[in-house]
């Protein structure tokens, strides 16, 4: 077996160490014999997403991303349309999860329009949102609870009939009011959390992998692996995050 | 105005020893409240001294260290804010310990290190002669934020002083664009193209675009991270010839690198007594800014060959059969450096990573995950041990066994006693890479053990 991965945008969308996603993908893969193949895409990169099993995309600095905008109307923007319908599994984190929705309007007011694969739009505000934070999956998400990082200012909203990807125990998620985190849609996984988050969450990790994998092959099976040191980072964070 | 200086420096005095009587470092507390009863006590304080200030990312507590020396060398009578309070509440205590409660200073120099983001609040108080600005890299962003608003923290306080000189890394496309905006005098230092043999190209750069007009730029070299012979194929900003170069590098050790440089067109061989590339732009910079203090070149020259920087900077304790060395490290940038020190260091070693998440390391580790811990493992032979440690030990843990380091070789150790203990053990030299908070906590038990000197005395 194998799996194509896709990192899109590393040279600008590369903050707050979203790119140890990629590592730890790729050495859950190798672990259990799976071969995985990472290409990078950046700006004025030509790139084919029918040929990839899973994207991602991290967060970035406010100073790129004119570059990016731009960047993404001329291609990319419509290539990663056609792989979200398709049923291709993303993963997006931040920045990236605010990219996949309609827009982002600033607290000024200011409208820049997004991808829009996904119905969700996220509005500034004045103060961020700021810490260590955890949410619980929905069942069908694989009901795992994720520790993690968020740092923004964005609040975001689901639209009608949008799941999110799980619900805040302690933290702000999406828009600090609703109590939802992230997104689900087809097999876009979308969310706030940096850390990185999939090394502290292996079970989110392998949900992931397992997702793209069965979108590739039918059917696949993850031999479970002793992540003894993930439980231990995973377990202390969970304790710490909201005992105060 | 007058009354106010001798009570807000009273009261400072009277603070500062209440904190020394209760073994505090207290460094900070006393400014902190000074301030409150004279905000324009800095001012004052610093009026008649000649100040150089020195701020950055990384390299600034090493770069003040040599320009330090240079003083010291040249017989200068000055003070420091040496205990790395370097905000303005710090420096404004190490002002009214020098000054008589009239507000006249005692000596008459300064060698003064600024955090980046209280530099706007700092600089047009301070108003220094000569301003050395080491780099900019991404650094604690749930701290400083993104690195353009440090940029941006950096220029407003320049606003504040438009006659001091600035040093700046020409190397540096974030630090050089400084000059585009401000009307004061600029000389650069920077490592020439000549002294720079291929590298590989860092897998994260915090410059990549433009800071003009945002195109991608082109580079003819680059030393490490974004750092390098830059140029914008669209609006022509590009690396300032620099005032100060390095031109060549004779030889590097995992003590000492022997360069030659071109300092304001005269030909020096400069023994910089500490290794590392990163430890090379500190010292061209730290060279930069006391020429433009006045220090006679070889002066400045001789200081850096002799200096001991200390505090948690490649600081050697006599601890374990092959010594112990220890390597603060804060940002992916400045932890890139270490590893690749470590990889050119030929022998066998142990290696301790001390990972703290308090407000002054950043509560966001997640950077271990930007630096390149991947290159352990080339040298994976020659790794003994890891130990992880600090309030964020998992976190390390789990990033050396993503790295690749054997599992088996990694241990968890909080204890810092029993961790020392550990260490002592070692019969290869140990390197200690540790956070902010961390190396304070351990130095401590490390002094404790070998002797040496508190922070604050």
């Amino acid at each position: 077996m194998e799996l194509n991965i896709c990192y899109l945008y590393p040279d600008v969308l590369n903050l707050y160490g979203d790119g140890g996603n990629i590592i730890c993908l790729q050495r859950r893969l190798q672990w259990r014999g799976i071969t995985s193949n990472v290409t990078r895409a950046g700006i004025g990169d030509r790139v084919s997403l029918a040929d990839y099993d899973l994207m991602f995309i991290g967060g970035g600095q406010d100073f790129e991303q004119e570059v990016l905008l731009e960047d993404l109307h001329r291609g990319k923007a419509s290539e990663i349309l056609a792989a979200v319908e398709d049923g291709k599994t993303f993963l997006t984190i931040c920045g990236g999860y605010q990219m996949m929705g309609n827009y982002y309007q600033t607290h000024e007011g200011v409208r820049c329009d997004f991808i829009g694969a996904v119905d969700l739009y996220t509005v500034g505000s004045p103060t961020r949102m700021i810490g260590n934070y955890k949410y619980r999956c929905t069942a069908d998400n694989g009901g795992s609870l994720v520790v993690g990082f968020e740092n923004h200012s964005g609040k975001t909203y689901l639209g009608d009939g949008i799941s999110p990807l799980g619900t805040v125990e302690a933290g702000y998620g999406n828009n600090g009011e609703d109590g939802t985190e992230g997104v689900r849609y087809h097999n876009v996984f979308g969310t706030y959390s940096h850390g990185p988050v999939l090394p502290k969450n292996p079970e989110f990790c392998d949900y992931i992998l397992q997702t793209a994998l069965e979108r590739r092959y039918g059917s696949a099976q993850l031999e479970p692996l002793g992540d003894r040191e993930e439980a231990y980072a995973h377990d202390i964070m969970a304790k710490r995050i909201g005992a105060k | 105005m007058g009354i106010q200086v001798f009570f807000a420096s009273l009261l400072c005095r009277f603070l500062k020893a209440v904190a020394r009587v209760a073994h505090r470092g207290g460094t900070a507390m006393p400014g902190r409240y000074a301030l409150k009863l004279c905000p324009d006590l800095l001012k004052v304080l610093a009026r008649d001294v000649h100040v150089v200030a020195i701020t950055g990312t990384n390299g600034k507590t090493t770069s003040s260290r040599m320009v330090e020396e240079a003083f010291e060398e040249a017989g200068l009578d000055y003070i420091s804010n040496r205990s790395g309070a370097n905000l303005i509440s710090g420096i404004t205590t190490e002002f009214v310990m020098n000054a008589t409660l009239a507000g006249r200073p005692k000596k008459h120099y300064a060698v003064i290190e600024c955090d980046e983001a209280a530099a706007r609040k700092v600089f047009g108080q301070l108003r220094p002669e000569v301003v050395l600005v080491t780099n900019l890299f991404r650094d604690q962003l749930d701290r400083y934020g993104e690195v353009t608003h440090t940029l941006g923290n950096i220029r407003e306080g320049l606003k504040g002083t438009p006659e001091s000189i600035l040093c700046l890394n020409a190397d540096c496309s974030l630090t050089s664009s400084l000059a585009l905006e401000l009307p004061n005098p600029c000389v650069y230092y920077g490592v020439n193209g000549t002294a720079v043999s291929s590298r590989e190209k860092p897998s994260i750069s915090d410059a990549t675009h433009c800071i003009r007009c945002k195109t991608e730029y082109e580079y003819d070299y680059m030393t490490y991270a974004h750092l390098g012979g830059y140029r914008c194929p669209q609006c022509g900003y590009r690396r300032p010839d620099a005032d100060v170069a390095v031109t060549a590098v004779v030889r590097q050790t995992a003590d000492s690198s022997v360069v030659d440089m071109d300092i304001f067109g005269e030909k020096r061989t400069v023994t910089v007594n500490l290794p590392a590339v990163y430890n090379i732009y500190n010292a061209a910079g730290a060279i930069t800014a006391a020429r433009k203090m006045g220090i006679p070149l070889d002066t400045a020259v001789s200081a850096l060959g002799r200096f001991n920087c200390g505090f948690g900077r490649m600081e050697k304790f006599d601890l374990g059969a092959g010594g112990t060395r220890m390597m603060l490290v804060k940002n992916p940038a400045g932890c890139n450096q270490v590893i690749s020190f470590l990889r050119e260091i030929g022998e066998d070693f142990t290696l301790v990573v001390c990972l703290n998440d308090r407000s002054a390391d950043g509560t966001d580790i997640s950077w271990i995950w930007d630096a390149e811990f991947e290159h352990l493992e080339e040298i994976r032979d020659r790794i003994r041990n890891v130990y992880v440690s600090g309030t964020r030990a998992g976190d390390m843990q789990l990033r050396m066994k993503y790295a690749g380091i054997d599992p088996e070789k990694i241990r968890l150790e909080t204890d810092y006693a029993r961790l020392v203990d550990a260490m002592a053990a070692q019969e290869v030299p140990v390197f200690i890479m540790p956070t902010y908070t961390a190396m304070l906590d351990l130095r401590e038990h490390l002094i404790r053990r070998c002797g040496g000197a508190d922070f604050w005395e």
